[in-house]
């Protein structure tokens, strides 16, 4: 489960994952702002004295490529791959900025969020909204440090005069006159050192670096064999560091990770591009050495984990906290001082777990290896009490208490899934008139009303679930989608007019007074806000703000419908409305 | 070949004889002399020398009531490697069980360690309810065992109220024994007449311990052998 951190929280990497093989991803975004979102790779004083090591969109990777910039994907305004055991020792810090490309400042962010992802799974999050800035024009998201180990802290820190005065805080130089937003337009490369500056498109590896750097490999020494004579150093672009600072740093050091990578023992059979795997391999290296597995070259990482799986959920709707409420922040989930392999569970058999030549010295941060013991490995999923009616378990799970408010619950039959105390349920009908009605226009509940005192957990079939709370407003919600609301709501069903629909019409359900209907979509929905132009699929609208109106758009298209496999979108619904008003899509259409 | 989109999915290094990579696959390091039960058709991937011995005499032996007609819905897994087991996208919980007793449905169990004590059993009260028929699996031991959840988990703690903790069958995975179990048929005379309100019937647990429950009720038995 992922950790969150708040500003100015660090950790170790160990302590968050494993995995050595980074995925760092950055959310931000602003009404009609641009960001650049880079990463500096400094030295130990905090100087970018290897332009190499600005990675930004022009420059996508370090010369050994163990920074990547992977571009916008997954949710994620823009992402970057760090492994951290092929960057050379001269760097100590990545810093991770977004700037302000063009007008605005920082204050005008919505929220945002810097994570990590490793192993599959999301291991960090620090969220950031605009309401912490304000003037700036960048800002500093996190850092990566190397501190005996290489930890990671969410900075969070504004800073006034944009990307210039960020390079320019990091002793880079901006070469060039023209401002820093300048090189987002042009393909001129204002920052990127001579060997990659004629490289004009910016993203083909430059003659230089990184077509070599395919192994961890003695960087070529800063200046010299770099500024290949074919690309026409331009002068502006000088490297911003002395030349007799950068080199020794990097000729030295440099072979280090070269030789780790190796595997003690070549694994007979297994195939090079995964040592990990074998029997051996991934477990042998004693101590700290990671498994080969782990820094693959490029363009040979099979991982098991199949993209588009991403663990993140974010809650996204309207506003409110959805369902995202962990039970305890994972507690067993980090228990860093317990390396797992050392010590095997009071009573457990030795070998267990502990693949060949126990990876003594390997601290492990993630996970179940931590603690032995059914209570530990189910903390996280514990109930999550609160004192309020409705409480979010999980994404998919919602409890009620219906001792808090003191009036019954109307619930979709057959969604309760436990329940504590003394809860009755009863079958609620719909009344004559109800029944009729339900059964015309197809919003036909099954509901039953669930009274007394105790907690009802209501759920079905893992849809999420999100809590919408009215005070004295409406939603139309469609009656597939509802789960339960309070017995204090009153619904009733609505039409929506419009030619062109099979039927005639299209009936929704409207909730309307105080209290909370839940709702729950097929996989996260999104929530767009209603403007001149938005249209929905009838089959996939979920619910929206009573407020807007809704006018069926057919596209009428004689000519392709007359053919079979024509488009298949004939009726879409437009809403209008007032700014504030909403509308939910799920993913799925029924 | 550009692994933009890959990245940050290669596995983890191994920490832990079972380990979870993301949400809903399972990562089991396996060495030989310790074996593992895994349901039949969970593996998803394996790296190493792993042998599948599916419906193995023990387990038949064990597992004769499990499922009439049909074999166990378990193979042994042996060999040295990593193995990848999956359930249809299931969360996957794994836990390390410290001289613990679980009872664990049928169809949650993903896998666990085969020298673990483990029997099938029966759960008293619903032996004729129809369906899954709730078989349960009582695991016991030191050693790890992986559930799976059709979305995240909740663990309720019993014996917190006066009263008892009633869950739906369908959405039960697994319960700490010791807990007494009985059944509990919520019956009315309108349920005679078709007014039922859907929940007809309830495991109700009383005692110390815990029960876990998957936010959904679909307990649909997807991992079958095929042919």
């Amino acid at each position: 489960m992922a950790r969150e951190f708040q500003r100015g929280h660090k950790a170790k990497i160990s302590d968050l994952t494993a995995g050595r093989d980074l995925y760092i991803g950055v959310q931000v975004a602003g009404p009609g702002l641009t960001f650049d979102i880079s990463c500096f790779g400094l030295d130990a004083d905090e100087r970018l004295s290897d332009d190499r090591y600005f990675i930004f969109f022009n420059q996508p990777k370090s010369p050994e490529e163990a920074i990547q910039q992977l571009g916008a994907q997954a949710g994620d305004t823009e992402s970057f791959r760090v492994t951290l055991d092929s960057i050379p020792s001269s760097i100590h810090k990545l810093s991770f900025t977004a700037t302000l490309d063009g007008a605005g400042q920082m204050s005008q962010i919505g929220s945002g969020y810097i994570r990590i992802v490793a192993g599959g799974e999301e291991v960090a999050r620090y969220a950031f909204s605009g309401a912490e800035f304000s003037t700036e024009r960048a800002v500093m998201l996190g850092d990566f440090y190397l501190k005996d180990v290489w930890r990671f802290a969410a900075v969070g820190q504004g800073f006034d005069g944009g990307l210039e005065a960020l390079l320019k805080n990091f002793g880079g130089q901006v070469a060039e006159e023209e401002p820093a937003p300048a090189p987002a337009q042009g393909g001129a490369p204002g920052f990127a050192p001579p060997g990659q500056a004629a490289a004009a498109p910016g993203f083909s590896p430059p003659a230089g670096g990184p077509s070599a750097a395919q192994q961890p490999q003695p960087a070529p020494a800063f200046g010299a064999p770099q500024g290949t004579p074919s690309q026409g150093t331009p002068p502006q672009a000088t490297p911003p560091q002395p030349a007799s600072q950068a080199p020794p740093q990097h000729t030295s050091p440099q072979p280090a990770p070269a030789a780790q990578h190796t595997p003690p023992q070549p694994a007979p059979g297994s195939p090079q591009m995964h040592g990990a795997p074998t029997i051996a391999a991934p477990i042998a290296p004693p101590g700290q050495v990671p498994p080969p597995g782990q820094t693959p070259p490029p363009g040979q990482v099979p991982p098991p984990g199949p993209p588009g799986q991403f663990p993140g959920q974010q809650p996204q709707f309207g506003g409110q906290p959805p369902g995202q409420a962990p039970p305890a922040p994972a507690p067993y989930g980090q228990p860093p001082a317990q390396p797992y392999p050392g010590q095997p569970g009071p009573g457990q058999p030795a070998p267990y777990g502990q693949p060949q030549g126990a990876p003594q010295g390997v601290p492990q941060g993630q996970g179940q290896g931590g603690a032995p013991g059914v209570q530990a490995a189910l903390a996280q999923y514990r109930e999550a009490p609160t004192g309020q009616r409705w409480t979010p378990q999980n994404p998919r799970l919602m409890r009620v208490d219906l001792g808090v408010g003191g009036q019954p619950v109307l619930a979709r039959q057959g969604t309760m899934v436990l329940y504590q105390g003394k809860v009755d349920f009863s079958y609620k009908g719909a009344g004559f008139r109800g029944r009729i009605v339900g059964n015309a226009t197809g919003q036909e509940m099954q509901l039953m009303r669930c009274t007394g005192q105790g907690q009802v957990f209501l759920a079905e079939n893992a849809a999420e679930l999100h809590p919408i709370e009215l005070q004295g407003d409406a939603i139309c919600v469609s009656a597939e989608s509802v789960l339960a609301f309070d017995e204090s709501l009153q619904h009733e069903v609505r039409r929506i007019e419009g030619h062109g629909i099979p039927g005639g019409a299209l009936f929704t359900m409207q909730f309307q007074g105080t209290g909370t209907v839940i709702v729950k979509t097929e996989g996260t929905p999104v929530v767009l806000p209603v403007t001149p132009t938005t249209f929905a699929d009838s089959n996939a609208i979920v619910a929206w703000s009573a407020g807007s109106q809704v006018i069926i758009s057919s596209q009428v298209r004689l000519r392709r419908a007359a053919y079979p496999g024509h488009s298949g979108e004939t009726v879409n619904l437009q809403f209008r409305g007032a700014p504030g008003n909403f509308i939910v899509v799920q993913p799925y259409e029924v | 070949m550009d692994q933009q989109l890959i990245t940050g999915y290669a596995p983890a290094p191994v920490a832990a004889r079972m380990e979870n990579h993301g949400a809903s696959m399972l990562k089991v390091a396996m060495q030989s002399g310790q074996d593992l039960f895994a349901r039949t058709g969970s593996m998803v991937a394996y790296e190493g020398f792993v042998q599948y011995e599916p419906n193995p005499p023990a387990v038949r032996q064990m597992a004769s009531q499990w499922l009439t007609g049909e074999g166990a819905p378990l193979m042994r897994c042996s060999g040295d490697g990593l193995l990848y087991l999956a359930d249809y996208g299931a969360n996957v919980v794994c836990i390390n069980l410290n001289g613990d007793s679980l009872s664990v449905n049928g169809t949650n169990l993903l896998a666990f360690d085969a020298h673990l004590q483990w029997g099938v059993e029966r759960v008293k009260g619903i032996a004729k309810f129809a369906g899954q028929g709730l078989f349960n699996v009582g695991v016991s031991g030191t050693g790890w065992v992986a559930l799976t959840s059709r979305g995240t988990p909740i663990v309720v703690d019993c014996g917190r109220g006066e009263d008892e903790t009633y869950v739906d069958p369908d959405a039960l995975v697994a319960w700490s024994t010791g807990l007494k179990v009985k059944g509990k048929r919520s019956f009315k005379a309108s349920s005679l007449i078709g007014r039922g309100s859907g929940e007809a019937y309830q495991l109700g647990f009383s005692g110390q311990g815990f029960v876990v429950v998957q936010p959904s009720e679909d307990s649909t038995d997807r991992l079958r052998a095929r042919g």
